[in-house]
């Protein structure tokens, strides 16, 4: 896909399962210098713990994780291995409930330099991080309080908190969804303009497919602890090919389709269906459309796991491979 | 035409706080025809979940309501507390966001949909709640077995479709929806919605739709308004609306939400930038030229009226 590039992060096969819940359920994933990866899904379908995992805050059961092409400086005893790396920074959603009402901007932004250890630079480098992060100009904010400031600042302030670590990739769960529909844009915006000009890279969490088509170069579609789909953005949300990516797509709000309702919710992590695991709800099963063989396949055998080297796939039996 | 379902005429409040009167809905006027829809959108603060209170007279005792409120004919701010009781929940009822919270954790939710036709009196008998009960869970999607269950055994979609089943419950003629999916998944959402739109059709249901999501609300309503800073700026069509607003206001909101597959918002996300204004002190002129695009000199002077700015079109702005 990118020849002789090294990836800011790389997942193989990597699994987390808590006791019989199979959160991540062998994922394969990579991030490159400039780009920006979506990762789409339902609550439940392991996202969350799966960002959690690269970023070494969740230890995994099995699996390999590189960063920047190298194994990662694991702490703790087997099976509870846990890793920091700076290179790797959290932008969390909710601005409000992630800056303490009684601190500086300037001091938290500062907050994680200081955990490092004090540095004669550190002004400078606050600076340059609110700056990149669209606080112009910073000295205009370092003595204010997080309420004298609008939302979209606030979330600006986070993510400074996260530039000034001098990351090479940001991991954004679900940056814009407690935001106004306003101030949506201009966060997105920046984290396109902090990707494009630096050669950050951005692995988002979202449920939202606009969000996806807004900004993101690369998307993967996950299900129940497993990618589905995984492409380039314009290909996957102009044709989807796994069932699964286009029910998520028909029910975008204000989309000229009829919404394909999947029946009921996504199942307990603790008992995924055999075969496909997502045969139980699949519309195109369910039409009665698919050759007998195609079908017997999908309620009897793992379609298996989509590679990393795969630049188009689809983990569906029904899609031609 | 058959009258109104509701009508709001010249609806102000105003909040007291330790801080000063804050007016939160500034003289809005709109009708909904019986069975039809409108949706109500704004950003947090706009004043579109007054509204919904103000309907109902639910809001807090600091709130000074003035202007008509005319629910299924009668004046909900003239009736006596026996009367109110009557058009809360047979006349309109309201599906609240967070079903979590709108529930009572310690009471099967058979109980809690009975509740309000015991009441009312919608029933005569304990039996004859059971039957309308089991019939309302089967009719938003839950087997009737489940009104044994407690809200905490539910799914986040079970919990909101038992709201929708409760807010059934006394036949109202309108059904008042603030943020009803917003903590939903895509799916659910979805699957909530349509099943609003299903039971509409099915009882000529009118609905009042409140929440950001200008997209949503294009699909599930006939028409738009659209508030800022306490009075509707744009109102019209849903489909007009949204595909060509008039007041530049919507034109920002409406970009917030891509359409998938259009090529000027592909690695273009675009929105307003700015703050909604704060109610306690709003701009002179029109409150929305400080973050307008298009503001010129004149507008910091008067605060435009709505106009009409097409076939069954308004919108609030000089420009127009």
């Amino acid at each position: 896909m990118h020849p002789g590039v090294t990836p800011l992060v790389e997942a193989r096969d990597v699994h987390v399962h808590f006791g019989t819940a199979r959160a991540v359920d062998g994922v394969s994933i990579s991030v490159m210098p400039g780009e920006v990866v979506a990762l789409v899904g339902e609550s439940g379908s392991g996202k969350t713990t799966l960002i959690r995992a690269l970023q070494g805050l969740q230890p995994v059961t099995s699996g390999e994780i590189r960063i920047r092409g190298a194994e990662p400086e694991w702490k703790g005893r087997a099976g509870r291995r846990t890793f920091h790396d700076p290179g790797i920074q959290m932008v969390f959603q909710d601005p409000t409930g992630a800056l303490n009402p009684r601190r500086t901007i300037y001091e938290i932004v500062a907050e994680g330099l200081r955990i490092q250890g004090r540095r004669d630079d550190e002004e400078e480098l606050v600076a340059t991080a609110m700056a990149r992060a669209g606080l112009r100009p910073p000295e205009r904010f370092f003595s204010l309080y997080p309420h004298q400031i609008s939302g979209g600042q606030r979330q600006r302030v986070v993510i400074a908190g996260a530039l000034v670590m001098e990351p090479s990739l940001l991991l954004a769960d679900e940056p814009v969804a407690s935001l106004d529909a306003s101030i949506r844009g201009e966060i997105l915006a920046l984290f396109r303009s902090l990707v494009d000009e630096s050669g950050l890279a951005v692995l988002v969490v979202t449920h939202d497919l606009g969000l996806a088509w807004n900004i993101a170069d690369r998307i993967a579609v996950m299900y129940l602890g497993r990618i589905v789909e995984v492409g380039a953005v314009e290909e996957v949300l102009a044709e989807p090919q796994h069932p699964y990516t286009r029910a998520l797509l028909s029910v975008v709000p204000g989309r000229d389709e009829k919404p394909q309702l999947l029946k009921g919710e996504i199942p307990d992590l603790r008992n995924v269906p055999s075969g496909c695991r997502f045969h139980p709800r699949c519309p195109l099963l369910q039409s009665g459309l698919l050759p007998e063989e195609v079908a017997a396949r999908c309620v009897g055998e793992d379609p298996g796991r989509i590679g990393l080297e795969e630049t188009r796939a689809a983990a569906c039996w029904a899609v031609a491979r | 035409m058959s009258e109104p379902v509701l009508v709001l005429e010249d609806l102000r409040v105003t909040y007291r706080t330790s801080g000063g009167a804050v007016p939160a809905v500034r003289g809005v006027s709109l009708e909904i025809p019986a069975g039809g829809s409108l949706g109500l959108a704004g950003e947090s603060g706009c004043g579109k979940s007054t509204i919904a209170g103000a309907v109902l007279r639910l809001l807090p005792g600091t709130a000074e309501v003035s202007g008509r409120v005319l629910l299924a004919g009668k004046d909900v701010y003239e009736l006596k507390p026996g009367g109110l009781r009557a058009v809360r929940w047979t006349a309109g009822a309201i599906v609240f966001q967070g079903a979590l919270h709108a529930l009572n954790p310690v009471q099967r939710i058979g109980d809690q949909i009975a509740e309000p036709m015991l009441v009312h009196q919608t029933v005569s008998t304990p039996k004859a709640a059971k039957t309308r009960v089991a019939e309302l869970l089967e009719s938003v999607g839950i087997p009737a077995r489940r009104a044994a269950a407690y809200p905490h055994q539910l799914s986040g979609g079970q919990r909101q479709r038992v709201l929708i089943a409760m807010a059934l419950a006394c036949d109202p003629q309108l059904l008042i929806a603030d943020e009803p999916t917003t903590a939903l998944d895509v799916m659910v959402q979805a699957q909530v919605l349509e099943l609003l739109a299903d039971l509409r059709r099915q009882r000529d249901l009118a609905l009042l739709f409140i929440t950001h999501d200008l997209s949503l609300l294009t699909t599930y309503c006939d028409r738009l308004a659209i508030m800022y800073a306490g009075r509707i700026v744009e109102e019209g069509p849903s489909g007009d609306v949204f595909a060509g607003p008039s007041h530049p206001y919507t034109r920002g909101l409406a970009a917030a939400f891509p359409r998938i597959g259009d090529r000027s918002s592909r690695m273009a996300p675009s929105g307003l930038g700015g703050d909604p204004p704060d109610p306690a002190a709003l701009p002179a002129g029109c409150p929305f030229h400080p973050r307008c695009p298009l503001a010129r000199p004149e507008c910091r002077e008067a605060e435009p009226a709505l106009r009409i700015s097409g076939p069954e079109r308004r919108a609030a702005c000089i420009l127009v």
